[in-house]
């Protein structure tokens, strides 16, 4: 009690002093001149020049980076970076070193002079020595201890076993109140008296928090200085200061002006009008849709030309590959060609915008963006995430339905409050569907499933991953500089980050955490996974059907192992008889029909000789050769079986669960370091800045906060900044190689801005006004004139366009990772295209070699084999398949000389293109029809004269050369087959198959 | 070369298929495209002399514009144009090695459990302070002390700068792996040789610009994710070079064919590229690409050659070890990164199977049969480098991802004679050389009793800053732009050059 009052008074006298000396104009006047030595003083020396350089933004209201500098108790209180000053040593203090490298202020004009930097040096070396007597370690140490020092504490060290889900003890610590009422013990805190406090008694006896505890619960243990800061607050009487949460209100934000939402992107999304087709007449050709007009205006801006519509079947070939990844069919290719509508392209366009395989390889783009894996990553082991693949098909059904893009990111984003799922009377797939949607939010890398880093930092982790993904996905912004500090470029106050964490912290808790998913060997206690077991009764039904069918199977093989030993001892037996004296053979058949306990003296004379030669035990049955194979066949069969059996349907979902912990900014995102209490927002620039974010409970008795579901509804306003001109902007940037903003992922001040702001702003409007349709987007884009360009770039536009930012041609693109391998498949006819379902497994070979494992012959999509984060099949890796960590939103494209051997001497390559040549064999054995055939195939025409000759020429050497090869000479079928199978090899090889014109 | 099983008959009627590889080379018609194809596709019919070599000015810094490993200029004049980098899998105790503490020999067996509680991983096996079995001294000009374990490295300590005060962030093998190698202790990002030949290329075209050695009898701890490029383009990845079979995944066809029909092939491809190529005039991504497939023949010529250890004399063979047990398998590894380096390969890495220095228990003899595998293979690549003139230019490290505790690990029911030591992140030794490196220099210090870094700590942030330093890049100046961030190998720590070490 002593050490306490005696501070409380030194405190006082502080406060006293300092209340003199708030205002900068009186200081300067009570300065004495007479200062020894000429060591500058706080009031004198440094207070002036803060004020002309820094209290402009870090005062006591703007508190810009949450520092002012506008008193000495702000000064030492520091910022978001923690603190500012150390006294003694200008090199550790943070405010030195911003004036000093220039950093602060920002901007040339404003700059600090060379000796006014040295002033500021001097003064902190000096030791920050002030005009007035004033005690530094009172203006250092930290403010009063409240409960919000003491609350996030208990949090973190005290509530996962007494708190909201356990109350061990009966004692709950989150409150003041429900320590005092206390546990079974007694209350846990004596008010003034700390020694006398269970909590503290406890603690001090290492009993709390408990060792054997601490990792099962994710609770590092309390530190000494955690220890007397809870102390400390007992001691002096436990007080409570009501801080309600940082929010937006009514008020102007002032930590966002009004200039820094005039950035382009930040403003709402306004109607543009359309450029006149009479002012461009003179253009070479007309203008197919509205985007051509935007496009040739920019053009003529720049004294630049659109390059000539391109050949008719380039055409097909691109945009088959553009709409469905995948070369056209050889039928599609001829039937373009004899349709005599006017409008056959357009009909091309309807028909593959129809395909299934249109939302399979659009949904690539956006599993990119969200960061789809079939792992956990994290850690070394990469656990699988056995029911990830559930959001992968949403995703490609939803695309496939033209799902509209607001109600895709209403059920991504909040899917879980949408509709009430918990009454199970009411599951429709709709609801089903919600929930999977979900999903989007659980891709981010998590290792919490391993209890050793299932730590409230790595349950951050998890979190911010998620968020930047949500950030760059849906916003376009990088967002994630702000969990940190304030955001360097863009208008994101560190605090508004933390509004959006308190968004998702009704689901996202750190303090009251679901792992991912059981994973076995790697947590002590085993809990449910943040899965749910939400069905329909059609599934549940399905499920139970589908289960006995299996059964039935497995049932069936059982039967042919059991027939096939039988078999097996039969054949044994008749083999080992023949080994038998001929005249005992019938007697041996005889007994072996009689139970030994019934056979007579001579029978079981004869049996104790002959026996054990004729009769296969089970063990030797199972090393029978003729048995073996087959059976270890059957048994893997059996395993496969038994694995597509369902317990029951699991989603990998987020849900709200109603209570979620209060949220605290994290000076530099360090979860020890809380500071200002903070409430659920949007990104205030998003906003006009005095308009609070409401939400509220989706529906009676939910134990849903709404706080998702109030997000994704303010993302999907019609004029909303940034939502519609990103998804356009993506959705264009995959049709022309390059978006109009070219940093897809950025529309801050850091991103390009855009090459063509009304057509960016045009496209997002025709995509809200068709009801957020992606198809109709598609449609605008790929039937524009610009889209028809030609690819061939003219020397002039190689100059002066070199970027093609003009868009003056449509670029030469490589297949990507996935349309290599699944054109592959598809020309040599080996394309699996059953959609859906688990992921196809890899398998990885001892030299490091990764392949999918496909089923007689034919694999699946790319799409649809397993994306575990270590082991991508080589393949796609060698081809730019990213990782992701946590996500993508832009593939490199690398050329390296790995490509070149794969495509060259891989095996599985060299067997597609049997494949390839038995297919074109099917057609036809004159080889002018093969070459065109296989023309056809791979690469969507006819080759040319010179081509064809080539070719032809080659064929015929090439069989010539096979057939001239020891023991050829029987079977010319198979020389001509061999001879081809090299002519398909080279052209799945060749430039002309690997870029897309 | 290999002799084929059949005569390949020339029907195709060209009698100039038959010259020799340099005319062949030198057709005008075919291009070295062509020529390079035939090559590929797996004909070995010639000698490889002809085969004309990269020859790629290195293009002038700034961010890449088409990822490939053309090499590039550094920051400034690099010390170093090689690394090659001996992982240590386990932690090697450096109490035992490089850190000798006479206060373990004077408190042997006292408790010092509580001390460091909170950094045993193992507590129930806790034993007391625990002394070196083995005996210190000093060796070279320099009078660097080494123990007993390592004779061969201690005849060259001269050229080698030991650092004593090395610390890592956790006492568990896979973060403390992914952090020596990334920076950070979560995978996902680019491991050190990624960012090297990101930023400089390489300069040899015809290999892999990062090679992995790896140990055939098995990969270490994190498998294949401790070379991988993380969120840089795949390309920087390093390459798995096998020391039997063929070394780089594809390199060859599985099945042969013919000799004429790869050459046919390789005519018909490059014919039809050609006509491609001359449709589209200005494409850099055509050139690139058949740029590619030259690249791939020459690396299907050089892998082989760069791997071929026949070559080398039997007293280089000796000098490893090889052919010799135990250091058979890792002196073929050393002397195969000397081959690379010498022929231009940017970053070479190597690795032990298992983790041969995680000495848990029987230190006195598990950390001997670790030195006997290693110690004259790592030593002989030393002098060998240095011999041939190239250990100033390449950049030698050596180390583990963590250190030992100074206490014992005793096994249950076991007694102190086959004590081992648990992890201690917080102090190890690893040593540099070559490349820049001052020779005979002993940098930095742990406490008392070795176990934490106490005198000029050095963390794996400045130790990265160090490598990427002597090779002529400033770790704030390589960096990778993504999301908005400038992703960097050091991340955002504020790394020290260990300018100490330095000569």
């Amino acid at each position: 009690m002593t050490r306490g009052s005696t501070r409380v008074i030194a405190m006082g006298c502080a406060r006293k002093m300092l209340g003199a000396l708030v205002v900068f104009g009186s200081w300067v006047a009570f300065i004495s001149s007479t200062n020894a030595a000429g060591v500058p003083r706080f009031e004198t020396h440094i207070a002036p020049l803060f004020k002309r350089h820094c209290v402009k933004c870090h005062n006591a209201e703007l508190r810009k980076a949450d520092l002012d500098l506008s008193t000495p108790q702000g000064l030492f209180r520091g910022g978001e970076s923690g603190l500012v000053l150390v006294s003694g040593a200008p090199k550790k203090s943070l405010l030195y070193e911003q004036v000093h490298q220039g950093a602060m202020p920002p901007g040339e004009e404003t700059r600090l002079s060379v000796p006014d930097v040295e002033t500021i040096r001097f003064w902190i070396e000096s030791g920050t020595p002030f005009v007035a007597e004033i005690a530094l370690e009172e203006l250092t140490a930290a403010a009063e201890i409240s409960n919000h020092d003491i609350e996030p504490l208990m949090r973190l060290r005290c509530t996962a076993c007494h708190g909201l889900r356990q109350r061990e003890g009966g004692l709950d610590l989150r409150t003041k109140a429900a320590m005092l009422k206390g546990g079974k013990s007694g209350p846990a805190v004596v008010l003034g008296e700390p020694a006398n406090s269970l909590l503290i008694k406890r603690i001090h006896a290492g009993e709390m928090p408990p060792d054997e505890k601490l990792i099962d619960s994710g609770v590092k243990p309390i530190t000494e200085s955690e220890i007397s800061r809870l102390e400390r607050w007992i001691e002096i009487g436990a007080p409570e200061v009501p801080v309600s949460p940082d929010v937006a209100s009514t008020e102007m934000d002032r930590l966002v002006s009004a200039a820094d939402r005039q950035h382009w992107s930040f403003r709402r999304l306004r109607s543009v009008a359309m450029p006149r087709w009479s002012a461009l007449r003179e253009s070479a050709a007309a203008p197919r849709q509205p985007i051509d007009l935007f496009v040739l205006r920019k053009q003529r801006e720049k004294a630049l030309q659109m390059a000539p519509e391109v050949e008719q079947l380039t055409l097909l070939r691109r945009v088959t590959y553009d709409l469905t990844g995948l070369p056209p069919h050889p039928a599609e290719v001829e039937r373009f060609l004899t349709d005599e509508h006017p409008d056959a392209y357009e009909r091309v366009v309807d028909r593959l915008l129809v395909s299934p395989r249109h939302g399979e390889r659009w949904a690539t783009f956006w599993l990119d963006a969200a960061g789809y894996a079939d792992s956990e990553g994290k850690r070394s082991a990469d656990p699988i995430r056995p029911y990830a693949y559930k959001y992968r098909d949403y995703v490609v059904r939803s695309l496939n339905t033209d799902k509209p893009y607001d109600r895709f990111l209403l059920e991504q984003i909040a899917g879980d409050e949408l509709a009430d799922y918990t009454d199970s009377e009411k599951v429709t797939e709709e609801i089903v569907d919600n929930l999977i949607a979900t999903g989007f939010l659980r891709m981010a890398p998590d290792g919490t499933g391993s209890d050793v880093v299932n730590f409230v930092p790595e349950r951050l982790e998890v979190i911010a991953d998620q968020i930047e993904v949500f950030g760059s996905t849906v916003l376009g912004l990088t967002i994630k500089c702000a969990r940190c500090h304030s955001h360097k470029y863009d208008p994101i106050p560190q605090r508004d980050y933390y509004r959006l964490m308190a968004i998702f912290k009704g689901a996202y808790d750190e303090h009251d955490w679901l792992k991912p998913a059981f994973v076995p060997g790697q947590t002590k206690v085993q809990k449910a996974g943040r899965l749910l077991s939400v069905a329909t009764d059609a599934e549940l039904s399905q499920m139970t059907f589908r289960n006995i069918q299996i059964d039935k199977e497995i049932e069936q093989q059982k039967q042919k192992q059991t027939q096939l030993g039988v078999t097996v001892r039969q054949q044994h037996l008749e083999e080992q008889l023949k080994s038998v004296p001929a005249g005992v053979r019938e007697p041996l058949r005889a007994l072996l029909t009689v139970a030994p306990g019934e056979r007579n003296p001579r029978q079981r004379e004869l049996a104790a000789e002959y026996e054990a030669q004729l009769i296969l035990d089970d063990a030797m049955l199972k090393k029978h050769p003729a048995y073996k194979r087959a059976a270890v066949e059957i048994d893997r069969t059996i395993k496969s079986l038994q694995s597509e059996k369902v317990d029951r349907p699991q989603i990998r979902a987020l849900w709200d669960r109603g209570v979620p912990s209060p949220t605290y900014v994290y000076r530099r995102g360090d979860h020890r370091q809380w500071t200002s209490l903070v409430g659920p927002g949007v990104p205030s620039v998003l906003t006009d800045g005095k308009t609070p974010f409401e939400y509220r409970t989706p529906w009676p008795n939910a134990t849903k906060t709404g706080r998702r579901l109030a997000l994704a509804r303010w993302l999907v306003e019609a004029d909303h900044p940034l939502t519609s001109r990103v998804m356009a902007n993506r959705v264009w940037k995959h049709h022309f190689g390059r978006g109009i903003v070219s940093t897809v992922d950025n529309f801050g001040k850091l991103g390009v801005l855009p090459s063509h702001p009304e057509l960016l702003d045009w496209v997002a409007n025709q995509f809200v006004q068709s009801g957020w349709s992606l198809k109709h987007l598609h449609r605008l884009l790929v039937t524009s004139m610009v889209y028809r360009q030609s690819s061939q770039a003219s020397p002039q536009q190689l100059r002066e366009d070199a970027e093609n930012q003009w868009l003056t041609r449509m670029p030469l693109q490589r297949l990507d990772a996935e349309e290599l391998r699944d054109s592959l498949l598809a020309v040599a006819g080996s394309l699996d295209e059953r959609p859906f379902g688990r992921p196809d497994a890899v398998h990885v070979r001892k030299d490091g070699l990764v392949t999918s494992i496909g089923k007689q012959g034919s694999w699946r999509r790319s799409l649809y084999v397993r994306h575990r984060r270590k082991e991508m099949p080589t393949v796609l890796e060698t081809f730019d398949l990213p990782q992701m960590n946590p996500a993508c939103q832009q593939r490199p494209t690398s050329t390296v000389a790995q490509q070149a051997l794969f495509l060259l001497n891989n095996e599985a390559v060299r067997a597609l293109s049997r494949d390839f040549a038995r297919r074109i064999l099917q057609h036809t054995a004159d080889p002018v029809a093969q070459v065109d055939r296989a023309y056809l195939t791979a690469l969507g025409h006819r080759p040319s004269g010179e081509e064809r000759e080539l070719a032809v020429q080659a064929l015929l050497n090439l069989e010539i050369e096979f057939a001239a090869l020891p023991g050829a000479a029987e079977n010319s079928q198979d020389s001509a087959e061999r001879a081809l199978a090299v002519l398909c090899h080279t052209l799945m090889n060749s430039a002309a198959f690997l870029f897309i014109d | 070369m290999k002799t084929r099983s059949y005569e390949h008959r020339n029907l195709s009627g060209g009698a100039g298929l038959r010259q020799s590889r340099r005319g062949f080379f030198h057709r005008a018609a075919d291009g070295v495209h062509g020529a390079a194809l035939t090559y590929l596709l797996g004909s070995d019919v010639f000698s490889q002399e002809g085969l004309p070599r990269a020859n790629l000015l290195p293009a002038t810094a700034g961010p890449r514009r088409v990822y490939d490993l053309t090499s590039r200029e550094t920051h400034f004049p690099p010390r170093a144009r090689s690394v090659i980098h001996l992982f240590m899998n386990g932690g090697p105790s450096q109490v035992d090695l490089f850190d000798p503490k006479p206060a373990l020999d004077r408190m042997h067996g006292q408790s010092y459990f509580s001390e460091i509680a909170q950094d045993v991983s193992s507590p129930q096996q806790a034993g007391g302070l625990l002394r070196s079995p083995y005996k210190f001294a000093q060796h070279g000009d320099s009078g660097t002390i080494v123990s007993e374990v390592m004779p061969h490295l201690a005849r060259q300590v001269d050229d080698i700068a030991v650092i004593r005060s090395m610390y890592n962030s956790h006492p568990n093998h896979e973060p403390a792996l992914f952090k020596i190698h990334s920076g950070r202790l979560l995978p996902g990002r680019p491991a050190l040789g990624a960012w090297v030949v990101y930023g400089l290329g390489t300069e040899n075209q015809s290999l892999p610009a990062y090679v992995v050695l790896d140990d055939p009898l098995g990969l270490p701890v994190n498998t294949v994710q401790n070379w991988q490029a993380g969120f840089l383009p795949p390309v920087y990845q390093g390459s798995r070079i096998r020391s039997t079979g063929s070394p780089i995944l594809n390199l060859r066809p599985e099945v042969d064919r013919p000799t004429m029909v790869d050459r046919l092939q390789g005519d018909l491809l490059s014919r039809l590229d050609e006509i491609h190529r001359r449709q589209r005039p200005g494409m850099l991504q055509l050139d690139a690409r058949i740029k590619s497939y030259e690249l791939a023949a020459r690396m299907q010529l050089e892998a082989s050659d760069a791997l071929d250890i026949g070559q080398e004399s039997q007293k280089t063979l000796e000098l490893y070890g090889v052919g010799k047990k135990p250091t058979d398998s890792y002196a073929r590894r050393c002397l195969m990164a000397r081959r690379l380096v010498e022929r231009g390969v940017r970053f070479v890495q190597l690795y032990i199977n298992g983790q041969i220095w995680d000495n848990h228990t029987g230190l006195q003899g598990g950390l001997k049969t670790a030195c006997d595998r290693t110690d004259q293979p790592v030593a002989a690549l030393l002098t060998d480098l240095k011999q041939r003139g190239l250990l100033n230019e390449t950049l030698v490290v050596w180390g583990g991802e963590f250190g030992r505790l100074p206490i014992a690990q005793i096994p249950e029911g076991k007694d102190l004679s086959s004590a081992g030591r648990d992890h201690g992140p917080r102090g190890f030794s690893l040593w540099m050389a070559g490349g820049g490196i001052k020779g005979g220099v002993t940098y930095g210090g742990t406490d008392e009793i070795g176990f934490a870094a106490a005198e000029n700590p050095v963390s794996i942030a400045d130790w990265h800053a160090t490598i990427l330093h002597q090779l002529g890049l400033h770790h704030d100046g390589l960096f990778f732009d993504r999301n908005g961030l400038h992703e960097k190998l050091t991340d955002t720590f504020k790394p020290r050059i260990v300018k100490e070490i330095l000569a």
